[in-house]
């Protein structure tokens, strides 16, 4: 059961606001303003504007310890925690039930990357030390931040949500590129099937748009020039974006105990891989449709019960053309109305599968399954889906959502509103 | 409810500071060899820790016959592909074009992507003043190499191993800093059980012995500052201790389902019974006192492997030598397993490799592996004069000789996770008599 979601990224701070900034046909991308991109070959972004970090984390003493990815995981997890109400039915609850409640609630977490800026905080100490190692060692506690390794963890959203809302069940913190959001949703999921937690909270994060980032995604030709145009004959690329989305999951039973609104359901995941490398994928679409055929079964849903499709849609050549396929290998010519969300914020890289099943879970609600605005006309390696610019009626209750991360991986949701 | 899928340790792949396979591994922390030494990486000199237990003479030409596979590789990636094809062979079974997607793979990355030489270089071009000038990235040499961010992406080590290997199943990769490795190893455990997978090749990589990931411990005063002393820095639960001793390597386990390994004629080294999973959420990098957070991992550890804390002979603690982590360890080993800690043989393996960070978990359990094989209870070195706060069973000295039914590993990691594995002999599962059929002489 899914009782509440949390979303941010540069369309907006909670699902239903981003939903309606795609179904409007807006797209926050624009210019990159956290470096001057003046000289760059590539300069757009979906950034989240007016970042204020106090108003991502309260907690300003937290800052020190965090990066900008850990206060977008922090931020839609909160929204999604108190939505729920998980701590106030906690606080209602005696002593001893109060901790079951805690070691029974876990929390999963797809944590993106960002490695790059957190090591240029060494700059200062390598110019000190003037390629000295030795210096480097002897200066190095008066120059870098003692808390410098905390801030790198890549697991900080799991630890700083199960210490801000003392919550210590099982857990994961995933670092599978794109496909860690969507895991952490399928890792949560299984968590309350096979009883090692009640609840969970599963969130998604990243800021992958950093000077180093983007130099690398453009070298190995990734990036759109200008727009995101998923599966049209004219598409050049992806666009970054930033920021997180959250569930949180509840055993019917929990759910049903603390009179909890219920939202919809997971109804199951896949999950493959293609054995490609780092960067390769395969032109059939066969992990993706792997992926597809294992959720379906793992949700016992026929392909014919799916209503609409959340496609990856990320906008480069070889990816949205295999996915074309995958999508046609599970559907054949009875395609349901396939949308995708990246031309609108770009692509959130480890957060994108789970931002964008809130988001199917919102459209799901209103029965739209939005257009995609970027879309002018359908490449024929394409051919087959039923994207379209304008809005279309999903067929029913039930959304696919796809996302596909390096290394060859592919992951396939399938959630149900209620 | 059929019974539930069991999952078999058919194959072990090590590389640790004191040995660059298994059997050179285990007889290391038999004889209580210590893998502690001055670092030999790169100058550390002027460091406040110019210790660590490296990884050395490693050669894997004989293992990793892929030239560009290598170029794609750093340092941690190269353990990692070499434990792995140890792994393999030793367990006579790998992926085939025709069940490559019935094979999952779970690995626990280490966090430093990338490499001091690149970061060194960038820095040399693009910030020489110490600040970063982004418009001189354009013309910089390693944020322009491919080869350099493929080294340096999160997914980098299972990528490498899925295309090595050919594995087409679920793969994923997984940090929760010292943690890591025993949560890779509990998530291979539940694809298997769960029919995700029927084989899984699991474990953990890592190597953080260089500038920035020595002065990132150096700066949080994790390490042993005890520099004349490399062999002797690592002694968990000693009164004495000061620090963990930074490590280097990685573990490989391949898992099997039970009958499938059964009906192949497979020797299983154990069952891999029992995963726990908890939150401290105490601090980031300090351990509850009291145990809280680590209990609760070694009782669903318990439970999730159909056990009681009387079954289980020996565990391997994670026990880093740092005040606070072995005090809080042994207060959380003395609450779950009360009167029987007694009984209960303990020692931690860090005391002669050092702490292989994201890998500590996955060797840590190829060695309980090793120990149910044989028989035997490696030593807690160095431990001359026990905490009274750390009041437990040591096997110190010598190691034990005694058949081990089940053992625990327990692992714990900055950011409040809790990983505990527990394994069972399989002559507890099939009977003596099946189970000795198929066992190999120990080395």
């Amino acid at each position: 059961m899914i009782t509440a979601t949390g979303a941010v990224c540069s369309g907006g701070k909670n699902p239903g606001e981003i939903l309606a900034g795609v179904r409007a046909g807006r797209s926050s991308i624009a210019p990159i303003q956290q470096w001057d991109v003046q000289q760059w070959p590539t300069r757009m972004a979906g950034e989240v504007a007016d970042f204020n970090p106090r108003e991502m984390v309260d907690d300003r003493k937290l800052h020190k310890l965090i990066r900008r990815t850990d206060l977008f995981g922090l931020y839609a997890a909160g929204r999604a925690i108190t939505d729920a109400g998980l701590v106030s039915h906690r606080d209602t609850l005696a002593a001893d039930a109060a901790a079951t409640f805690s070691d029974r609630t876990g929390v999963y977490v797809g944590s993106g990357s960002g490695n790059f800026e957190n090591q240029y905080d060494y700059f200062p100490l390598l110019t000190a030390a003037n390629g000295s190692l030795p210096e480097f060692g002897r200066e190095l506690a008066n120059t870098v931040n003692p808390m410098w390794l905390l801030r790198s963890l890549p697991n900080n959203v799991l630890g700083h949500i199960g210490i801000k809302y003392g919550l210590k069940g099982s857990n994961a913190c995933i670092t599978n590129h794109s496909c860690s959001g969507s895991l952490a949703v399928i890792e949560g999921m299984e968590a309350l099937r096979n009883g090692e937690a009640e609840r969970v909270v599963a969130v998604g994060h990243d800021a992958p748009i950093e000077p180093q980032m983007v130099l690398y995604y453009y070298r190995l030709g990734l990036l759109a020039t200008d727009t995101l145009r998923p599966f049209d004959v004219a598409r050049d690329g992806s666009v970054f974006g930033e920021g997180a989305g959250a569930l949180v999951l509840e055993q019917e039973s929990s759910a049903t105990a603390r009179n909890a609104k219920v939202l919809g359901e997971v109804l199951g995941g896949g999950y493959a891989s293609e054995a490609t490398g780092l960067l390769a994928i395969r032109d059939d679409g066969d992990g993706l449709a792997r992926a597809i055929a294992a959720a379906l079964d793992d949700a016992k849903v026929n392909a014919s019960e799916v209503g609409m499709i959340v496609a990856h849609g990320n906008g480069t050549r070889p990816s949205d053309a295999s996915e074309a396929a995958a999508i046609r290998t599970i559907f054949g010519g009875d395609s349901p109305p396939v949308t995708a969300f990246k031309w609108s914020f770009g692509h959130l890289i480890a957060a994108a599968g789970i931002l964008e099943a809130t988001l199917a879970l919102a459209a799901l609600a209103e029965g739209v399954v939005p257009g995609v605005a970027t879309l002018r006309e359908l490449d024929p390696d394409c051919a087959g889906l039923s994207v379209s610019a304008q809005s279309q009626k999903s067929r029913s209750k039930i959304a696919l959502i796809l996302c596909r991360g390096f290394g060859g991986t592919d992951a396939a949701l399938l959630v149900r509103a209620a | 409810m059929a019974e539930r899928r069991r999952v078999a340790i058919t194959g072990l792949g090590l590389v640790t500071p004191v040995g660059n396979d298994v059997t050179t591994t285990w007889d290391a922390l038999l004889h209580g060899k210590s893998g502690g030494a001055p670092i030999s990486l790169f100058d550390a000199s002027g460091f406040p820790v110019h210790i660590a237990a490296e990884v050395k003479d490693f050669d894997d030409r004989d293992l990793i016959d892929d030239r560009r596979l290598q170029k794609f590789t750093n340092r941690s990636h190269r353990f990692a592909l070499a434990a792995a094809e140890q792994a393999l062979r030793d367990a006579g079974i790998r992926p085939t074009e025709a069940d490559a997607m019935r094979w999952g793979c779970a690995v626990g990355a280490g966090m430093m992507g990338v490499d001091f030489a690149d970061l060194a270089t960038t820095h040399q071009h693009s910030a020489a003043d110490g600040e970063l000038h982004s418009e001189l990235l354009l013309t910089d040499g390693p944020a322009n190499d491919p080869l350099a961010f493929c080294r340096s992406n999160c997914a980098a080590g299972l990528s490498l191993l899925t295309r090595r290997y050919g594995i087409r199943g679920y793969a994923t990769s997984v940090h929760t800093a010292c943690a890591s490795g025993g949560q890779a190893l509990g998530t291979a455990m539940k694809l298997i059980r769960r029919g995700t997978v029927d084989c899984a090749l699991a474990g953990g990589f890592d190597s953080m012995i260089s500038p920035v990931g020595i002065a990132g411990f150096c700066l949080l005063s994790a390490l042993s500052p005890d520099n004349d002393a490399p062999q002797r820095a690592s002694r968990p639960f000693d009164a004495t201790r000061n620090g963990f001793l930074l490590g280097e390597g990685a573990g490989f386990l391949v898992l099997e389902e039970w009958q499938a390994a059964r009906r192949r004629g497979a020797h299983i080294y154990a069952e891999l019974a029992g995963d726990g999973n908890s939150l401290s959420s105490y601090r980031i990098t300090d351990s509850p006192p009291d145990g809280d957070g680590p209990i609760q991992a070694m009782q669903q550890a318990l439970a999730s492997a159909g056990a009681a804390p009387a079954d289980i002979d020996y565990l391997n603690a994670h026990g880093t030598s740092t005040g606070m982590n072995d005090r809080s360890e042994s207060a959380a080993i003395r609450a779950v397993f009360g009167a029987g800690v007694a009984e209960l043989a303990v020692s931690s393996t860090k005391s002669t490799m050092g702490h292989l960070i994201a890998a500590a978990g996955a060797v840590e359990v190829a060695i309980c592996a090793l120990a149910i094989r044989d028989g035997i209870m490696p030593i807690n070195a160095n431990l001359n004069e026990v905490d009274p706060d750390c009041d437990l069973h040591f096997v110190r000295d010598v190691p034990r000789r005694q058949r081990i039914r089940m053992t625990m590993s327990n692992s714990f990691g900055f950011g409040g996770s809790n990983s505990c594995i527990v394994l069972r002999n399989p002559e507890e599962v099939d009977g003596v008599a099946a189970a000795r059929a198929v066992a190999r002489k120990p080395a």
